[in-house]
């Protein structure tokens, strides 16, 4: 008995002996390591990402449907999408909080990635000034928004990230860019071909710096004027975009990979135009009455870049149309049903807008040259308002250009529509602005929707005629801020609640941001 | 007890103990009996004091190579001794009654001869045959056979079996009687599989097990076997999802355990765990496009070869599986073969037939269109196809969608269900043969399932070959082994969730004057989708069940192979080696001309999973101070789960309908490589005293590859004690058992994926024009600091057997506290991230079980058999991390979400109200005219918290009828279905202001009175606005259904000689056949489209099913 009770003992061990000896902790660590990922950032590359996020979020719910409809320059028939169109759906207008974050999370690994080594100083102004780009699009769209808390979940543990002002939020976006752009220094290294929009070079990062300097100070002339002529005066003097050579863009081509092709173009074309027959388009979208009226009435060759009609030239064969002629803009709000004759309303040119390889603006002459004319008028900048109006025409016209042959327009076309659409030089204060913004809200079609909306609120021009569909959630007027994700209202209560009391009309299409004053 | 000759005590498994021995003995003592069968066979006896070994047992004896038990019945008859076998222990019992049965019957008038077999057409040896009222009788053979002189044909045999119920027959004027015993479910001596496929008896378990035969999920069947175990035990609440067969199921044993990580429980297929997954993850409440599922692991499982499934609910039940057996563990245990002469063959086929058996009750008082009008030209009946807002139904001529007049008069959406569903159909065939020696004996099953699914076009095949093969090699070594190669195959699995892939969407949805069947074949001439209403993504249904392809198959193979070597008697050790294998293909196309998609798209997912086991145990089991007896397992087991997977995805078809990923326009390739490990060191030790008082302790240590190494492994013990009150004190007659049990016991576990602990960063396929890209593998904040999680489980319970056994109860008490839970929970997106993974927080589940089985009559023709269980469990929410109230489990399509909040149950939903003040008038916003939106708010829960089902049986004579209701209460739902067809004036509710205008009245932002109407030709724009309101469509979720009913009829094999039948039944039978109670007007309140954490949502599931059929099984 005791004989086989050590027996047991010792076979007891042996299996212990066994097992330990194979197992415990042993290689655990090697199973749990990604075979198809790396472990640590690579900043050129994330940076590469950050800008592609950046310019890649939710387009068609938000800058085509919300803004696009409420601009006036897209309309649809239905409901659903009628975001902007009959002010009718919020839901759109929720989508770009989330992906506008997930850039800033971008941006922010590559800043802290950037910010050991003084040899990467290049490298982290243009991530600051990168930051502070996409900052201004959530602010402009949501107001007060989280900002010095935010994308620092991962390296902060920060999970419900409080909500600043806005005018904390202007004026550090200021001070990043001031500082950004004195950081720069031309002997260190840059992140060269990573970096979309210039391959690095610093001298054209600071006029892009100076440029959104420059749009971000007028944005504080309805709030506070002398905050806005201060920054004006100090874009101005650092140096602007004022050449075409200088313009922010990214390239695309029509590749095989999603993430490749120009997400404008993705966003119609998935949206709404991928099926190029004109009869029912997925959310029943047309370019809009006011903005091709415009065109016509104003004889503005950008209409045939931007417009076609799909013309069936035999049974179930459509071709894109872009005479002159034909072009016909559909009211907003004014159906919904399908009309009878949707197919002869205009829709976007699959040869420029649609091209998966078109470009996709960052930043433009044609804006910067209608800030500057705006600063002139105000009394801000001694230079010339027709001049810089006129060459804000042309580059308007001119970057179509870069879409392709199609969106080539002959200068004699442009020196035509300058010479019919002359500069209101003996015009008002508010004719001029007028005329400025009116020609931004065309120069920026596609371009930068973001900026039309928010040009539109501080400006209010150009002068649209709000709509007033039956059901709508504004009661007849133009949406004036973007509603915050419903998540935000669960998950981070507190904080939501907190800025959408100081804002005024609640999570609404109705409440404004604080730069934007009746 | 009196008319016991001999009786024998079962123990699993029976074949090992049943050795042959050769004796010559003249008038022995019973000293001398015992230690020559001692001496002559693995066999030890027991006795008390009041056996006198010293009595001599007249006669001369001789066997040769006789069984044990055949040799002990010989005994018996001359002596005042019973024999009872228990393993490998053999208790001598006193008769009392030996006197009696010396009175020798003086006429022998006829010779009985015949075969007793079980349920499953097993024969049973060592049945007790007895004549009744007298003390003539004998047992079965090793072939079941038995053969005895009766008295007369007056005479009434009984037949006797341990853990069967006894059945009697007259003898009347048959030489043959032939008997299938069923199983006693009261049996106290009930020996269950428990924790490592550990077989004990129930008295000596600290915690609650419930055990479940094969033979009750083969006649009425489910697919998925796991969805058969709905109202059959007590505190398990099993669901099968709105998603056809082939799809999953979802198990919660008491309650949700964790936050937001996995909450089913372990399956273990004869004490080695296999993979539960579901290739390419399951249907998801919020999912688009190809949003299928694709069926678990359990689903993989034959029920024909199911011998039982043991339900382990409690911490210390799992406490030896480790980490993943915090949330319960299911045990399957599949049929292995029996010694026996020739082959035994059993065949049986079941065909069931499957029909949907619920209709939304809708409005058929005003029809088609939008203000108040009917459709004036097709495009206007296009553009209104989802509206039923039209003019009073006339019976005139109105136009459709398809430019054609029909009248304007209801179709009702019961017979546009009807008319596209078609009658869904399940075949199963299975043929098992089994056979073998008693060195070595095998079970080999082969089994197809044909299942055609109520949706047109959508079907499912399983094939599965099942070899079991048991040998005992030699006197010390013994192995066993189970291989099982499964074959599965779907095709254009249904569609979940939101509109475009969701046949379910149009047939429910299409406005009430319209025959869905107008829209077939779901095309135009030309090929494109034919359109019924403006929104392209609401899908045709024809289109879908008709161009839509997903097709896959899953490869299986299960192996498991155990051998054990005995050093001593008491003394083994034993190897395990499991490997569950399975590689899936899947392709799903949205084709060419979709009106949503016109170019179409692409998926396909290629995956390898596998999971294994390396498992050693020694085993060692003593007895001590005459009264104690001891047992110790000490192992180590070392599993991986290895999960490799390649994803297809793209878009535009460049040559319009031919459809391979060669003809894509973009093309993305996702790999996925994903490994997890745990080591395990385990021990346990059990000890019982006298047979009335149990103590086990366990002790599990896990190291996790998920985790960082500082805090990557965890300890947890527990320990558990029963006693049984009837052994230890007289206790008046009516009482037969008594049995008190109490448990304490915690499971650790790790983070249930890899690569969570640090972030990394992925390579964006293709780059940018050129250059390389790099973004965040995740948006899930990775955590390096996790730790393991703990769940705590305290049990109480008290089993009671009453009234000669025929009524029992048994009750429990429990409390199971989670701790440290790893938890994704959603966070703030201007975090940077949508998710973060966390150890939070603390989760408790407190509830009680109760079950009541009860045989109210018993007689020889009729048995009434019943039992009834109920479980109520309160969940509570108690912490979360730091700032955090809630965490959001899932949202539901067009609003309602499922959160975890703190101080509130598991998984309440949560939504929009329309907004009231003080005095509970509505608050209208002027500037919409529409009522003002409450802040988010807890609106219901989505978990239902008390849950019960009630079987009964009736037996009479060969018939036997079985009917099982269960139900749930207390639960809500947020439904899809309700809210879309409420936008579109569909239900009853939207009958409001039709003639003239919905007055409505409340007050303004300022507390002013407001009032307006809202004009006839704004309704459906009202009733539009009103999806914000979350809470117009949370209903009450509780149901009771009918949900089983078996009528079966075993046939009189013994007339039918010419075939050499063992037994043969057949049965009719019928699933979900009614709903007893419901609160739904619109959906079955069992419409879950996940297996996930977020339940409580509804949203257009393929139609639940009533389903019917035969099942004929005979065995040879």
């Amino acid at each position: 008995m005791i004989k086989n009770i050590f027996k047991m003992m010792y076979l007891v061990a042996g299996v212990f002996a066994a097992i330990t000896v194979s197992s415990c902790d042993d290689g655990l660590e090697e199973l749990n390591r990604d075979p198809d990922a790396y472990s640590e950032v690579i900043p050129e590359y994330l940076f590469t990402k950050a800008q592609l996020s950046a310019v890649d979020i939710s387009y068609f719910g938000t800058a085509a449907l919300t803004i696009g409809g409420s601009m006036q320059q897209l309309a649809t028939y239905k409901e659903v999408p009628a975001a902007g169109d009959k002010y009718f759906n919020d839901a759109y207008s929720k989508g770009y909080f989330t992906g506008g974050y997930s850039a800033i999370n971008e941006i922010e690994e590559v800043i802290r990635a950037v910010s050991e080594d003084p040899e990467d100083v290049n490298k982290l102004s243009a991530a600051r000034i990168w930051r502070a780009y996409i900052f201004h699009h959530l602010t402009d769209l949501y107001g007060d928004v989280p900002y010095t808390e935010a994308g620092r979940g991962g390296s902060d543990g920060i999970y419900t990230p409080k909500y600043d002002e806005q005018s904390f939020i202007y004026n550090d976006m200021l001070n990043e860019l001031e500082e950004a752009i004195n950081a720069f220094d031309p002997t260190k290294g840059t992140f060269g071909t990573a970096d979309l929009l210039y391959d690095g070079n610093v001298d054209q990062w600071k006029k892009f710096a100076y440029s959104l300097m420059l749009r971000l100070g007028m944005r504080l002339t309805e709030i506070d004027e002398g905050s806005a002529q201060e920054w004006v005066e100090k874009a101005i003097a650092g140096g602007v975009i004022v050449e075409d050579e200088a313009n922010a863009y990214i390239e695309y081509v029509d590749g095989s990979q999603v993430t490749s092709r120009n997400p404008i173009a993705r966003g119609l074309m998935n949206g709404d135009y991928i099926d190029p027959q004109s009869v029912e388009n997925v959310e029943g979208g047309k370019l809009a009455k006011t903005f091709i009226d415009h065109l016509k009435e104003t004889g503005d060759p950008r209409l045939n870049v931007i417009s076609v009609v799909w013309v069936e030239t035999g049974t179930g064969v459509f071709v894109a149309d872009t005479t002159t002629a034909i072009q016909k803009g559909m009211p907003n709000a004014e159906f919904n049903n399908r009309p009878a004759d949707f197919p002869t309303y205009s829709e976007p040119n699959p040869e420029t807008i649609l091209a998966y390889d078109s470009p996709l603006f960052v930043m433009t002459n044609a804006e910067v040259n209608l800030l500057l004319a705006e600063a002139d008028i105000r009394g801000w900048y001694g230079g010339d308002a027709q001049v810089h109006y006129e060459e804000a025409v042309r580059a308007g016209m001119k970057l179509w250009s870069l879409y392709g042959s199609a969106g080539n327009i002959s200068d004699q076309r442009i020196q035509t529509y300058l010479a019919e659409n002359p500069f209101n030089t003996g015009g008002s204060f508010e004719e001029k602005m007028d005329q400025i913004q009116t020609q931004k809200w065309v120069s920026l079609f596609i371009v930068d929707q973001y900026e039309i909306f928010a040009n539109w609120r501080r400006t209010g021009y150009p002068d649209l005629v709000p709509v007033n569909y039956p059901g709508n959630l504004t009661g007849g007027k133009i949406p004036t801020r973007f509603v915050l994700p419903d998540s935000e209202g669960t998950i981070n209560a507190a904080n939501f609640q907190e800025a959408v009391d100081r804002q005024g009309e609640g999570n609404t299409f109705l409440s404004r941001v604080w730069w934007d004053r009746d | 007890m009196n008319k016991l000759i001999l009786t024998l005590f079962l123990c699993f498994p029976f074949i090992g103990n049943s050795s042959e021995i050769s004796l010559e003995l003249v008038n022995p003592t019973l000293k001398e009996v015992i230690s020559k069968i001692e001496d002559k066979s693995e066999f030890k006896f027991a006795y008390g004091d009041d056996i006198k070994t010293e009595s001599k047992i007249s006669g001369k004896f001789s066997f040769q190579n006789k069984n044990v038990i055949s040799v002990l019945a010989e005994f018996s008859k001359r002596s005042p001794f019973t024999f009872s076998l228990f393993g490998n222990n053999i208790a001598i019992v006193a008769d009392t009654l030996y006197d009696d049965r010396k009175i020798k019957q003086s006429i022998i008038q006829q010779i009985i001869n015949g075969t007793v077999i079980n349920e499953n057409g097993i024969p049973l040896p060592s049945v007790t045959v007895q004549e009744k009222g007298t003390n003539n009788g004998t047992l079965t053979d090793f072939d079941g056979n038995f053969t005895l002189e009766v008295s007369s044909s007056e005479s009434t045999l009984v037949f006797s079996y341990i853990g069967m119920l006894p059945v009697e027959r007259t003898v009347g004027g048959s030489t043959t009687i032939n008997v299938q015993l069923q199983e006693d479910a009261q049996s106290l001596d009930e020996v269950v599989i428990t924790a490592l496929g550990i077989a004990r008896e129930k008295k000596a378990l600290a915690y609650s097990v419930s055990e479940v035969k094969g033979n009750e999920f083969t006649k009425s069947r489910e697919t998925n076997v796991a969805n058969a175990l709905t109202g059959k035990i007590a505190g398990v609440n099993a669901t099968g999802l709105a998603t056809g067969p082939g799809g999953s199921s979802r198990v919660i044993i008491r309650g949700n355990g964790s936050l937001s990580g996995n909450n089913q429980p372990l399956y273990v297929v004869n004490g080695m765990p296999i993979d539960n997954s579901i290739p390419g993850g399951g249907s998801s409440t919020g999912g688009q496009g190809i949003n299928v599922d694709r069926g678990d692991g359990i689903a993989g499982i034959n029920p024909d070869d199911i011998e039982s499934i043991s339900v382990l609910k409690g911490g210390a039940a799992a406490a030896l599986y480790g980490s993943r057996a915090a949330n319960g563990v299911i045990l399957v245990t599949t049929k292995s073969g029996t010694a026996q002469k020739g082959i035994g063959v059993q065949i049986s086929s079941n065909i069931t037939f499957d029909t949907p058996s619920m209709f939304p009750d809708y409005q058929y008082e005003y029809g088609a269109g939008a203000n108040g009008r009917k459709p004036l030209n097709a495009a206007e009946a296009i553009e209104w196809g989802r509206l039923s807002f039209g003019a009073p139904m006339d019976g005139t001529m109105v136009v459709q969608f398809d430019g054609i007049e029909r009248p304007y008069s209801p179709v009702y959406v019961k017979d546009n269900i009807k008319n596209f569903y078609r009658t869904g159909t399940n075949l199963v065939n299975t043929v098992a043969l089994t056979g073998g020696s008693e060195a070595i004996n095998y079970r080999l099953s082969l089994s197809n399932l044909d299942s055609k699914s109520v949706v047109p076009n959508s079907s499912f095949n399983r094939k599965t070959a099942n070899l079991s093969v048991n040998g005992n090699l030699g006197k010390k070594l013994s192995v066993e082994a189970v291989v099982q190669y499964n074959l599965e195959d779907a095709n254009n699995r249904p569609g979940t969730g939101y509109a475009d892939y969701n046949a379910a969407w149009g047939t429910h949805l299409v406005s009430n004057t319209v025959d869905v069947r107008n829209m077939a074949p779901g095309y135009y001439e030309d090929g494109r989708e034919l359109l019924w209403n403006p929104v392209n993504i609401a899908n045709n249904p024809y289109w879908v069940v008709n161009k839509y392809q997903n097709s896959d198959t899953k490869n299986r193979f299960i192996g498991q192979m155990n051998i054990q070597y005995d050093i001593l008697e008491n003394f083994n050790i034993r190897g395990s080696v499991s490997r569950d294998f399975y590689n899936f293909e899947y392709e799903g196309i949205v084709p060419s001309y979709t009106a949503f998609r016109p170019e179409g798209s692409y998926e396909s997912l290629k995956a390898d999973v596998s999971e294994t086991n390396l498992m050693l145990t020694a085993n060692y089991n003593t007895k001590f101070f005459e009264d104690f007896s001891l047992s110790v397992l000490v192992g180590g087991n070392q599993q991986k789960n290895e999960n490799n997977s390649t994803a297809i995805n793209g878009a535009q078809f460049t040559i319009p309908e031919f459809y391979s990923y060669t003809n894509l326009a973009t093309l993305t390739t996702s790999p996925r490589n994903l490994t997890t490990g745990i080591n395990s060191l385990f021990g346990s030790a059990d000890f019982g005293y006298k047979g009335l008082a149990y103590l086990t302790v366990t002790g599990r240590q896990d190291w996790f590859s998920t985790l960082s190494p500082e805090s990557n492994s965890i300890f947890y013990p527990s320990i558990g004690g029963s006693f049984l009150l009837s052994q230890a004190v007289q206790l008046p007659t009516t009482i037969n058992y008594v049995k008190f049990r109490g448990s304490w016991a915690q499971v650790g576990g790790g983070a249930p994926d890899p690569y969570l602990i640090n972030q990394t960063y992925s390579i964006v396929q293709g780059g940018h024009n050129g250059r390389p890209v790099q973004e965040l593998s995740s948006n899930l904040v990775t955590n390096p600091n996790l730790r393991p999680l703990t769940s705590t489980t305290y049990e109480v319970g008290v089993d009671v057997q009453l009234l000669d056994n025929r009524l029992g109860m048994d009750l429990t008490f429990y409390d199971r506290t989670t701790t440290d839970d790893i938890v994704q929970t959603d966070i703030s997106t201007a975090s940077g991230y949508n998710s973060a993974l966390l150890n939070v927080g603390e989760l408790t589940n407190k509830g009680v079980e109760l079950l009541l089985k009860g045989s109210p009559i018993r007689t020889t023709d009729f048995s009434w058999n019943s039992s009834y269980n109920v479980a109520y469990n309160k969940s509570e929410i108690i912490a979360l991390a730091g700032d955090l109230n809630t965490i959001q489990v899932g949202s539901g399509i067009g609003g309602g979400s499922i959160q975890n909040v703190v101080g509130r149950p598991y998984g309440t939903i949560w939504g929009y109200k329309k907004a009231t003040n003080n005095n509970g008038e509505t608050i209208f916003d002027p500037n919409s005219g529409y009522e003002l939106r409450s802040e988010v708010m807890e609106l219901g829960e989505g978990v239902a918290p008390l849950i019960m089902g009630f079987t009964n049986e009736f037996i009479y004579k060969n018939l036997s009828l079985n009917i099982l209701l269960d139900g749930k209460f207390g639960n809500d739902i947020y439904s899809n279905l309700h809210q879309y067809s409420h936008r579109f004036g569909l239900t009853k509710e939207t009958l409001l202001g039709r003639e003239n205008g919905l007055p409505l009245s409340g007050v303004d932002l300022q507390g002013n009175p407001y009032e307006r109407v809202v004009p006839v030709e704004e309704l459906d724009t009202y009733y539009d606005n009103e999806k914000r309101y979350t809470d117009l469509f949370v209903t009450d979720g509780s149901f009771i259904k009918l949900r089983q009913v078996v009528l079966s009829y075993n046939l009189p094999v013994n007339d039918f000689n010419f075939v050499k039948l063992q037994s043969a039944s057949i049965s009719l039978v019928g699933r979900n056949l009614a709903i007893l109670l419901k609160h739904t007007d619109l959906f079955d309140p069992e419409s879950s489209y996940t297996s996930g954490n977020a339940q409580g949502l509804e949203a257009f599931g393929v139609p639940r099913t009533r389903s019917y059929g035969i099942d004929i099984s005979v065995n040879f």
